[in-house]
């Protein structure tokens, strides 16, 4: 990967950061929050988004992203209202900035009047702005902005002649015609000059590089040590200056920092001219009076110095700009050389072609050179504090690492984590009582794990907001689809997931939000009908729940239609015509496979998926999902996530002769079927009698059509409860033991099998199977009587 | 004499041929009967070593092993091609290749060879035996042993027991 | 010699660190105005180049808590911005900024301006 594209890939991240960010501010402005703060943050962050894309040439996002940050900079100072008009609008900008990222991002091209609709509103609010203002100029940055421009970074001309003028048109007057001759410049510093830390020693320095050089310094004004002010400034200069091709233009360019902070006179000379001119030859503008001194200005320490010893040097600055490379040689600093090399480069125009010519250092940088990304400056200054005393953290203490490098980590640990329970399990009763201490070190060794895995899963630990934060956008886009009125509310946005199960979460999430607008939320006119608000709510919350996540979808629609879903599964085949499902079966029917109310399907949930793939994700990434519906008063979906994909705590059984894991999370209690109480329901099916409760009886070796191999009394009943539904038994043929695995994907190189949720590998190398305990239970609905 | 000079330039046409129209297949057995696949898709050959048993499968898929780290699934040729379950031994053999972006074993019997055969030899298969038409590319002959060339994509497709 | 960055754009740190240490120079970071005072109290460094609009503490606030801390008087500042109007650039020398760097900047435009206010 090229630094440019390290550096895109930086820039892309940002920018999805900032995207964040704008939907979150804007969240409140919405919602009646419009305080500076929050205005300068959105500001900011457009600001930034345009910042990098022009360093990449990101015309079309630098374009939109300029005339949309000036309409908020105009925002924040209160030029503009922040009306309802202008939130809506910047929201729909915020879509549209988010668009040019992502095509930015992809390469693919937008439509060239993309936003363009939204650039002309925010141009009119501008122009109304400057049509009630006195300040004529303030309405200028609405232009189109030019990404092209060459970097050139100055004005060239004085300020006070044509202050309002920007950098291009400044540039197309300059006069570029060569005019070789002698130059006479009169250089009158003010005492603002050096509170700046500007110094007429490098303003020299730089002059001498246009040509032959002389300085004469003007001491008259120094006043009798008696009278002096230590602040004041007394010292000006007169420079001649001999080049055959010297402009006013590149002198004036020296001197660019240090306008308004000084008097400049400059003159061209006839080219017969003698070297010496004579002070009333000059135009001299007026020179303003020495000021009081502000008590800490150091600048005339220097000033001194100038007036002693350093005119002399100034003079013998005098040079042939053939055979003394100018700065560099006058700069003895270990820098020069390799600066040198840049100098001579043609000039580049992007950081592109610079990435590239810039030759490297030849002894590395002793700091944070070769750094990828970047250090957090608390690091850079721990890294740095050796030589200077002082230790106090500085700033946030945080640095940016690489995930494949936390990937790496978080992978080991498991591979550890599984090796120590392999080690643990291999103490039987007789070992144990032979080598105590043995036993005293796995066990610490089991906690040490324990703690390492939990800092390590917490170091990949995500707020859920980077999820959530992309579905407002799909609300409104849904909501203007179907022309209902639907409001998002998110809660608990800050609750951290593993980063690999938040990036699993994306797409289940769309579709459900999807699935809550498309046929939860009815149009305004039923839900006014009926009583409720018009505009439908969908609220979507995340909290934690022991060492699993919840994540819910929740609408106050009109609920499931369950006669219609019924309806729809029997003709598809996926519940048997003489099987009635309870209304709770039913509601899980929407994420059956194979099931989608298709007649009702719309352009929006449509794509030929349908809520099966909500299901098959969240399985693969070993959660659940539960479906809640009240008729007429809303859909309740739940999502049960494991807090980290790397590492599931899981009893083993066998069936069979085969290995079985069963998640942890899902058991309830285990217990020998000897003494388990075992009654017959007139369908024929079994149920288990647990403290008055009647638990549905699955044996796994006949659901899995394998060969028990002991007699049912020395078989176990494992007690499962999934999300939010009924429990279950299941019958195994034998409980060896818990343990912790790694989760892999049958996927990968087969494809979803039904009742199974993924495979693991144990510890002696083979293949164990994750019952899913939930896909189990609903396939009772349609297998049993089929 | 002449017909010798005949018989070198054929075999220097054939040489040039082989550059670009040959084809490498790895050999393998099912009971008498001699099968084929393109060198290039194999990744490797191990010994039978028991596999874990996947439920709801058709018969023909038995089960899935671990492949450093991997779970790849381990297809029965012979079940596959309707004669019943393989009884693996020791002395089995599990050939495994990739087909599209995954990974399969396939259990025969044995591997038998390495063959090198033209493009042009090879035939299409006999309509009649709809098993054979659905999991074979072609037939090609091969010191008077005829060999079918597997089409892989149809042999790992239809493992589920509804499919 | 040594370069303090400040700038909360991650993308702009990157580069200016790229750049400033493919040239020789030594690179500290800091995210906001605050940070940049914070690193500034601990360490010395020989030019500072800043971004105007930060969270936390802005670029103006930053320069002018600088120039008035005593030893910081005569360290160069110059102020990192996209405005091609001037009124950022005034606004930024007012508080005490010695030059100014428009983004995107030309790599060695970059350089041949901080030698421009460094010795």
């Amino acid at each position: 990967m090229s630094d440019l594209d390290d550096f895109k890939a930086t820039y892309f991240d940002e920018c999805s950061e900032l995207l964040t960010e704008l939907e979150e501010q804007f969240a409140a402005i919405e919602a009646g929050e419009r305080d500076a703060d929050r205005l300068n943050a959105v500001f900011r962050a457009i600001h930034s988004v345009k910042g990098g894309a022009g360093a990449f040439g990101f015309s079309a996002l630098v374009g939109f992203a300029h005339a949309y940050e000036t309409l908020l900079d105009y925002v924040r100072d209160g030029r503009i209202e922040m009306t309802d008009d202008v939130v809506t609008l910047c929201i729909r900008a915020n879509d549209i900035v988010a668009d040019h990222v992502k095509a930015a991002q992809t390469g693919e091209a937008l439509p060239a009047d993309y936003g363009m609709e939204e650039k002309e509103r925010f141009d009119a609010l501008a122009r109304g702005e400057r049509a009630g203002s006195d300040d004529e100029a303030s309405g200028e940055p609405m232009e189109e902005f030019d990404i092209d421009f060459v970097p050139v970074m100055v004005n060239l001309e004085a300020s006070e002649d044509v202050p309002e003028a920007d950098a291009d048109d400044a540039f197309e007057t300059l006069p570029m015609q060569p005019e070789p001759g002698h130059w006479e410049v009169r250089f009158t510093p003010h005492r603002a000059l050096y509170a700046r830390a500007n110094d007429p020693l490098l303003l020299f320095r730089e002059l001498a590089a246009l040509g032959e050089m002389s300085v004469r310094a003007i001491v008259e004004d120094i006043p009798p040590l008696s009278d002096f002010e230590p602040f004041a400034v007394y010292c000006s200069w007169e420079i001649t200056l001999v080049s055959p091709s010297l402009t006013e233009a590149a002198i004036r360019e020296v001197f660019e920092f240090v306008d308004g902070d000084c008097d400049i006179a400059i003159a061209q000379l006839g080219l017969t001219a003698p070297f010496e001119i004579p002070a009333p030859a000059l135009v001299v503008e007026p020179a303003a009076p020495a000021r009081l001194p502000e008590p800490k200005a150091e600048a005339p320490v220097d000033l001194l110095q100038l007036a002693d010893d350093e005119v002399s040097d100034l003079l013998a600055f005098k040079r042939d700009p053939e055979t003394a490379p100018p700065i560099v040689a006058a700069e003895p600093e270990p820098i020069a050389a390799d600066a040198q090399d840049t100098f001579d480069e043609p000039p580049a125009l992007s950081f592109a072609d610079l990435a590239a010519s810039i030759v490297p250092a030849p002894k590395p940088a002793p700091v944070a050179a070769a750094a990828p990304v970047r250090a957090a400056p608390a690091n850079t200054a721990a890294a740095e504090g050796e030589d200077h005393g002082g230790k106090h953290s500085v700033g946030v203490q945080s640095i940016r690492v690489d995930l494949d490098k936390v990937d790496r980590v978080v992978n080991m640990v498991s591979e550890l984590v599984i090796t120590q329970s392999m080690l643990t399990q291999q103490m039987d009763e007789n070992l144990r009582a032979r080598y105590t201490e043995l036993v005293r070190g796995l066990e610490v060794l089991a906690q040490t794990t324990r703690g390492l895995q939990d800092s390590v899963m917490a170091i990949r630990a995500q707020p859920v907001k980077s999820v959530f934060s992309r579905m407002p956008r799909l609300v409104r886009e849904l909501a203007s689809k179907t022309g209902k009125k639907i409001k998002l509310e998110t809660i608990g946005e800050n609750t951290e997931i593993d980063k690999t199960v938040i990036e699993q979460l994306s797409d289940p999430l769309t579709h459900m939000i999807r699935n809550s607008a498309d046929h939860g939320i009815e149009s305004p006119e039923k839900r006014l009908a009926a009583g409720k608000p018009e505009v439908g709510t969908v609220r979507l919350s995340a909290e934690q729940a022991g060492g699993n996540i919840l994540i819910i979808v929740e609408d106050d629609g009109g609920g499931i239609n369950r006669e219609r879903v019924l309806q729809v599964a029997r003709d598809k085949g996926v519940v048997a015509p003489d099987v009635n499902p309870t209304d709770e079966q039913i509601d899980q029917l929407i994420f059956a496979p194979g099931f989608s109310t298709a007649s009702e399907v719309s352009d929006i949930s449509g794509r030929g998926v349908g809520m099966d793939v909500v299901l098959s994700n969240i399985k693969k990434i070993g959660g659940s999902v539960h479906v809640r519906s009240w008729t007429g008063k809303g859909t309740r979906m739940t999502l049960r996530l494991p807090l980290t994909l790397a590492v599931l705590d899981v009893m083993l059984v066998k069936v069979g002769d085969s290995p079985y894991v069963v998640p942890l999370s899902s058991i309830v209690e285990t217990m020998q079927c000897s003494g388990a109480t075992f009654e017959r329901v007139p369908s024929g099916g079994q149920v288990l009698q647990v403290r008055g409760e009647y638990v549905q009886v699955i044996d796994v070796a006949q659901r899995f059509a394998m060969h028990s191999t002991k007699a049912a009394d020395e078989r176990f009943v494992v007690l499962c409860e999934s999300e939010g539904s009924h429990k279950v038994a299941l019958v195994v043929d034998d409980i060896i033991g818990q343990q912790q695995v790694v989760i892999k994907s049958l996927e990968e190189n087969f494809e979803q099998v039904e009742g199974i949720a993924g495979g693991t590998i144990l510890g002696d190398g083979n293949v164990a199977l994750i019952v899913d305990v939930q896909g189990l239970k609903s396939t009772i609905v349609h297998k049993n009587a089929a | 004499m002449e017909a010798l000079g005949l018989r070198d330039d054929m075999a220097a046409d054939k040489s040039a041929l082989a550059a670009h129209n040959s084809l490498q297949l790895i050999a393998f057995s099912i009971g008498e009967q001699t099968y084929g696949v393109e060198i290039t898709t194999v990744r490797e050959i191990r010994a039978w070593n028991g596999a874990t048993p996947l439920p709801n499968t058709r018969e023909f898929v038995r089960g899935v092993i671990n492949l450093r780290g991997t779970i790849v699934p381990i297809f029965d040729l012979r079940a596959r091609f309707g004669d019943g379950q393989t009884s693996p031994t020791k002395n089995h053999v599990v050939v495994v290749m990739s087909v599209g972006d995954k990974w399969v074993g396939i259990l025969v019997d044995a591997v038998s060879d390495i063959l090198t055969v033209s493009r042009d030899d090879i035939h299409n298969v006999p309509e009649g035996n709809s098993i054979d038409t659905e999991l074979l590319n072609g037939i090609v002959t091969h010191d008077s042993r005829m060999v079918g060339l597997i089409d892989l994509h149809a042999v790992v497709s239809g493992a589920k027991m509804d499919g | 010699m040594r370069v303090l960055t400040v700038d909360d754009s991650r993308t702009i740190l990157a580069m200016l660190h790229h750049t400033l240490s493919n040239a020789g120079f030594e690179v500290l970071q800091a995210e906001d105005g605050q940070q940049g005072l914070d690193v500034l109290k601990q360490e010395q460094v020989d030019v500072v180049i800043t971004d105007i609009n930060m969270p936390v503490m802005d670029g103006i606030e930053f320069i002018k808590h600088v120039r008035a801390t005593g030893q910081h008087q005569s360290l160069p500042i110059l102020i990192l911005t996209t405005e091609t109007s001037q009124d950022k650039r005034d606004q930024g020398k007012a508080a005490g900024g010695t030059g100014w760097i428009v983004k995107p900047f030309d790599p060695e435009k970059l350089i041949s301006v901080i030698h421009r206010v460094v010795h």
